[in-house]
């Protein structure tokens, strides 16, 4: 009996909170479910062919694809990079690293305000910076008037939060890397690339893979950042967004649970996708 | 393809490409490309939180002057002069950041004790106990780690709304353990699985019941562990967004993150303020993760090794 009594609490929150609501999303998405226009009835597939046929969303999903290809691709090859270069030990070390994990720690949504300023047109340090640099000629407005930009410059305050955990995981799995795999390679005359690839390599393959999935869930889902600088337009929107738009601002909580469960299932698949390619290719190696 | 024979295979190819191998880089050449990586590394992860800083110790006229200060001329502590009510020129901005301050350190305060507690218990369960669900209840409460939270954020609101919950500390508390639950169980679950069982079973010689060791011995020794777990779901609860945007309607409840949002929605908050605001939103977490940061780096790579 005594187990039972122990994880009574945690079943019921994840029960009550966890499992009903998801069931709850399952089911409503076939129904129409507008709160101030009753009444609610079963529709079948109505919500998902009123997505598909709405511009707004089509983009959303577009640029939701840009999102985690950007997102997935700097964070796990920055983070490899940070890993890389914080592996050995050197005097600050510890500070560095407190340094480096910083922005994970901090509000998504303040570190967005943040960027918003620097990015800003007329004042921000990125205009001034590149100017400066005579890298621009003259300055730019960042966000909201070319469509992949606003996305590619809103993904990288999200790598800016989300990279520190890819480094930390990546490095912890270098530093279970037995150091004389690397003496006898050295001995052997392996360069510093030689020895990446075929040592390291594939031995933090399993922290590459959760990195990779962690990465993938994070943008898929980025709401935060888009919130504050792109706003409701539909040029930067994601997916995440047009479900709080369509649900709190529009008040179609049928379309919103619709929209839910689609970027629901695209997150299991995605990353079910994810981690059978890298086991495949490690039992392939 | 085990371990050794990985090893094996690996010497071997490194043997099989000494042929024209480079001689290694020469010392200083080395010390200098990793000093400047490292340089680069830290301006990235510090820069933006420094000029957020630069810019809530400056003058407006200081912010907006082309090209850009990087450092406060002239220094001023103004905007936060203004945020504590002392220059009148907040437009009760302070009264707004005082009371969201108080509201996020309530939420993300008490769903860090929840957590914690309902956690170590469970874990403890996972880890010591045997049972006949155990496997069923472990997989399903893990599974949840993989599915967006998001998920669950419209039934939720209208289960709140159902109970009358909407707009009180206790819908934002419950929803955030629910939330964090998985993840510090999974970092607890961990961490009890490396503390040897013979430390228990001393105390079981002595007659002790199983929840008697966990609360005399297990809990003294995993205190790094239940850091951890504690830090991590007060720092994911002080960043929470989306859900207190739908679940909080005003100042009696909302925490520090919805009200930067609104105050950036507002354009006519001058940078330096909201810069300002912005500083003392992230200063409890970044102090947080500066002085506690060995339990933060322990518990985010405590998951994803094994």
């Amino acid at each position: 009996m005594l187990p039972y009594i122990l994880l009574s609490p945690l079943v019921v929150f994840i029960g009550a909170l966890s499992f009903v609501p998801t069931l709850d999303t399952t089911v409503e998405a076939f129904f129409r479910v507008m709160p101030l226009d009753p009444p609610t009835k079963f529709i079948g597939l109505g919500n998902f062919r009123a997505l598909f046929d709405n511009p707004v969303i089509t983009t959303s999903w577009v640029n939701t694809a840009v999102y985690v290809v950007v997102g997935v691709v700097l964070s796990v090859v920055l983070g490899t990079v940070m890993a890389l270069a914080l592996r050995q030990r050197f005097r600050f070390r510890g500070i560095v690293l407190a340094l480096v994990i910083l922005p994970w720690a901090l509000p998504a949504v303040v570190e967005a305000v943040i960027w918003n300023w620097i990015y800003n047109p007329t004042f921000g340090v990125m205009n001034s910076a590149l100017h400066s640099a005579h890298l621009i000629g003259g300055y730019h407005v960042w966000l909201g008037l070319d469509r992949w930009l606003t996305v590619v410059l809103i993904e990288i305050v999200q790598v800016w939060q989300i990279t520190p955990l890819s480094a930390v995981v990546i490095l912890a799995a270098l530093q279970s890397v037995p150091s004389d795999l690397y003496e006898a390679a050295r001995v052997d005359g392996a360069g510093p690339l030689q020895q990446f690839r075929r040592i390291s390599l594939p031995l933090i393959r399993p922290a590459l893979a959760v990195c990779t999935v962690e990465a993938l869930v994070l943008s898929l889902n980025i709401f935060d950042q888009v919130y504050v600088l792109n706003g409701i337009a539909p040029l930067g929107s994601s997916v995440m967004l047009q479900t709080y738009v369509q649900t709190f601002e529009n008040l179609n909580f049928g379309g919103g649970y619709a929209l839910s469960l689609l970027i629901t299932l695209a997150t299991a698949l995605l990353s079910v996708a994810a981690l059978a390619l890298f086991y495949r290719r490690s039992e392939a190696a | 393809m085990t371990t050794a024979e990985r090893v094996a295979r690996v010497a071997t190819r490194a043997a099989q490409d000494r042929a024209g191998r480079r001689v290694p880089m020469r010392r200083p050449a080395k010390v200098a490309g990793r000093v400047i990586t490292i340089l680069v590394i830290l301006l990235w992860s510090v820069f933006p939180i420094y000029w957020a800083l630069n810019t809530s110790l400056s003058t407006l006229s200081g912010a907006d002057s082309q090209p850009s200060h990087y450092v406060p001329s002239p220094l001023t502590g103004t905007s936060y002069r203004d945020i504590l009510g002392i220059g009148g020129a907040g437009n009760g901005v302070g009264t707004q950041i005082g009371r969201s301050l108080l509201n996020s350190a309530v939420e993300s305060g008490l769903a860090m004790v929840l957590t914690v507690t309902i956690a170590v218990f469970a874990a403890y369960a996972f880890a010591r106990l045997q049972f006949r669900l155990k496997r069923v209840i472990f997989v399903s409460v893990l599974a949840t780690l993989l599915l967006p939270a998001y998920a669950t954020l419209i039934p939720l609101y209208r289960i709140m709304a159902s109970l009358g919950l909407v707009n009180t500390y206790l819908a934002v508390i419950l929803v955030y353990t629910s939330g964090f639950l998985p993840l510090a169980i999974w970092i607890l679950y961990n961490y009890f699985n490396t503390i040897p069982k013979e430390l228990e079973e001393a105390a079981f010689v002595d007659g002790a019941t199983p929840v008697r060791a966990l609360l005399r011995v297990i809990i003294p020794v995993a205190r790094p562990g239940i850091a951890a777990a504690g830090i991590i779901a007060f720092l994911l609860g002080w960043a929470q967004f989306l859900f207190p945007l739908i679940l909080t309607t005003d100042l009696s409840t909302q925490p520090i993150t919805v009200i930067v949002a609104a105050l950036n929605e507002q354009r006519i908050v001058p940078f330096t303020l909201l810069m300002a605001c912005g500083v003392i939103a992230a200063a409890i977490p970044g102090v947080v993760a500066l002085v506690l940061n060995r339990y933060i780096i322990g518990g985010m790579t405590a998951g994803s090794i094994k």
